[in-house]
């Protein structure tokens, strides 16, 4: 799909996230891990969120994870949404131990829980954009 | 470790408070509306904008340096003066840097207030309305949220809300008592915009925005302003009203992220409190009411909690049991809160926590024997915490 079809928001990337809508448009989930104490954090900085520690590096994540909240939209925000409203908004948990917002799809709104099993799949929105969303394992 | 200055303790003292209309206020800015309160406020304390040296003020987060505009529309320079950006735990916090700059020589007579146009904003454009807020989403982040949908802070607040119901078994019938004891409260309010009653049957039937939030787990849309008078204890034996003294203050950030480790649940809360109660020197107990902030019913309970009003994970049974009524345990949000007085961000609960230690209100809304209350400020991006402990004379 072009982007001008394409009616939901269109991430604005900031220099230093870059990698990760590289990653995601080659079906990879990568967030930053710490070479100096192990930690993985996302969303991106320039320094380790567990340390300091400038040494830094994008690393590609299993892609599995759990649900660590969620919410269900039922109001329509966005007229990009409209006819698909419920649907599920979710903070992932990697099993690195990063934490990331995103939908939690393929799945009956009212069947997700806490906690429970996820991995990523990767949505080709646009030419241009691939979004990271959760299924149940 | 921090040991905050128990020096600062009763030195310092709210000595007017006043609010402007609230709810829907067309064809007044956030400016004009702060302006009617900084005056109702200085009028409450007997004194006028001459006698002002400071001005801690928020409006709305996209005007910059928002202290100016109000100075230059008061007439008043200010040998201390901020706007600050903590959202709404701002309101609670400027009391707090009020006292600090007093404290410091900086100033002696300081104003603090904060004002929105909220209601007439949503209601300008459809864009402003689908979205149900006044800012524009560049204030927000460009990614990692709204490709994915997530808008507002109702989404934020409930992933906390959904998170505290998986732990701890809190239901949203026991939301529902939260908005339930604020609205009642709101019905002894002539200045509240909800002037009807709301049962537990109404709050169920309320339409799902986000859930697990309803319509009435929201607070309101409003225009309106609130602000008070802060001065040294010293000078406020000359002025009009019977002063309100800062007992202790404190605040908590939990900036590393709303998603990170538990803040959800357990909030910045906790660090203001412990800190506003070592400065005061007391305990949740001899809090004789409190008034919270109240964006959406989740931040009461948790906050409730995080005061030390129950344990953790009992404040489903702790807002259950009549504990906010005036006659039970903690009356909460006596004016009806931002839940069905009016959102002024945390404003008004200042305004409200120094109305009732003036001791102004008939037996309908007057917490009896009330010495000492706390006021609560919950905001930037659901992180930010900021409390304030008040006592009598
Ligand atoms: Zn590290």
């Amino acid at each position: 799909m072009m982007s001008d079809d394409y009616a939901k928001a269109i991430p604005v990337p900031g220099p230093e996230s870059v990698p990760f809508w590289e990653g995601a448009k080659n079906h990879r989930l990568m967030i930053q891990n710490c070479n100096t104490c192990g930690h993985h954090w996302f969303p991106p900085s320039t320094v380790c969120t567990g340390c300091g520690s400038r040494d830094i590096e994008w690393v590609a994540s299993s892609g599995k994870g759990k649900v660590f909240s969620f919410v269900v939209f039922h109001r329509l925000y966005h007229k990009g949404w409209e006819g698909e409203v419920p649907y599920v908004v979710g903070i992932i948990e990697l099993e690195e131990g990063a934490r990331m917002l995103s939908n939690v799809i393929d799945i009956p709104v009212g069947d997700v829980i806490c906690d429970m099993s996820v991995e990523v799949v990767f949505e080709d929105a646009t030419d241009e954009l691939t979004l990271p969303k959760f299924k149940p394992v | 470790m921090i040991e905050p200055s128990t020096h600062l303790r009763d030195k310092y003292a709210l000595v007017g408070a006043g609010h402007s209309r609230l709810g829907k206020v067309p064809g007044v800015s956030a400016q004009g509306l702060l302006e009617e309160a900084m005056l109702n406020a200085l009028v409450d304390a007997g004194l006028t904008t001459q006698e002002v040296d400071g001005l801690i003020c928020r409006g709305p987060d996209e005007i910059y340096t928002f202290h100016q505009v109000m100075g230059e529309r008061l007439g008043i320079d200010a040998s201390f003066s901020t706007t600050l950006t903590n959202g709404g735990a701002s309101q609670v916090m400027g009391v707090a840097l009020a006292a600090m700059a007093i404290d410091a020589g900086m100033a002696s007579c300081v104003l603090v207030g904060y004002g929105r146009d909220n209601w007439s904003r949503v209601h300008a454009n459809k864009e402003n309305h689908m979205r149900g807020s006044g800012r524009p989403q560049q204030m927000y982040g460009m990614e990692f949220g709204p490709e994915f949908g997530y808008y507002g802070a109702i989404a934020a607040h409930g992933f906390g809300a959904q998170r505290h119901m998986h732990d701890y078994g809190t239901t949203r019938e026991q939301f529902g008592e939260i908005s339930l004891a604020f609205r009642k409260y709101a019905l002894n309010n002539p200045d509240a915009v909800m002037k009807k009653p709301l049962t537990m049957e109404d709050y169920l039937a309320g339409r799902m925005i986000v859930e697990p939030f309803g319509l009435f787990d929201c607070s309101l849309q409003t225009d309106g302003a609130g602000a008070v008078v802060v001065t040294s204890t010293e000078r406020a034996k000359d002025l009009r009203q019977k002063p309100v003294l800062v007992k202790g203050f404190g605040t908590g950030n939990n900036i590393s992220g709303w998603f990170n480790d538990d803040n959800m649940t357990h909030t910045g809360a906790i660090q203001a409190g412990k800190t506003a109660y070592a400065m005061a020197g007391v305990s949740p107990s001899d809090i004789d009411y409190a008034q919270i902030y109240d964006c959406f019913t989740y931040m009461v309970l948790v906050q409730l909690e995080d005061y030390g009003f129950c344990q953790k994970g009992e404040g489903g049974a702790f807002v259950a049991s009549g504990a906010l009524d005036l006659n039970g345990v903690m009356p909460t949000n006596t004016s009806g809160g931002q839940l069905s007085e009016a959102h002024v961000e945390g404003m008004l609960q200042v305004v409200e926590g120094v109305r009732q230690l003036q001791g102004i209100y008939g037996p309908e809304r007057q917490v009896p024997n009330a010495e000492i209350g706390l006021v609560s400020g919950h905001g930037g991006n659901t992180v930010c915490e900021s409390t304030l402990i008040l006592g009598t004379a």
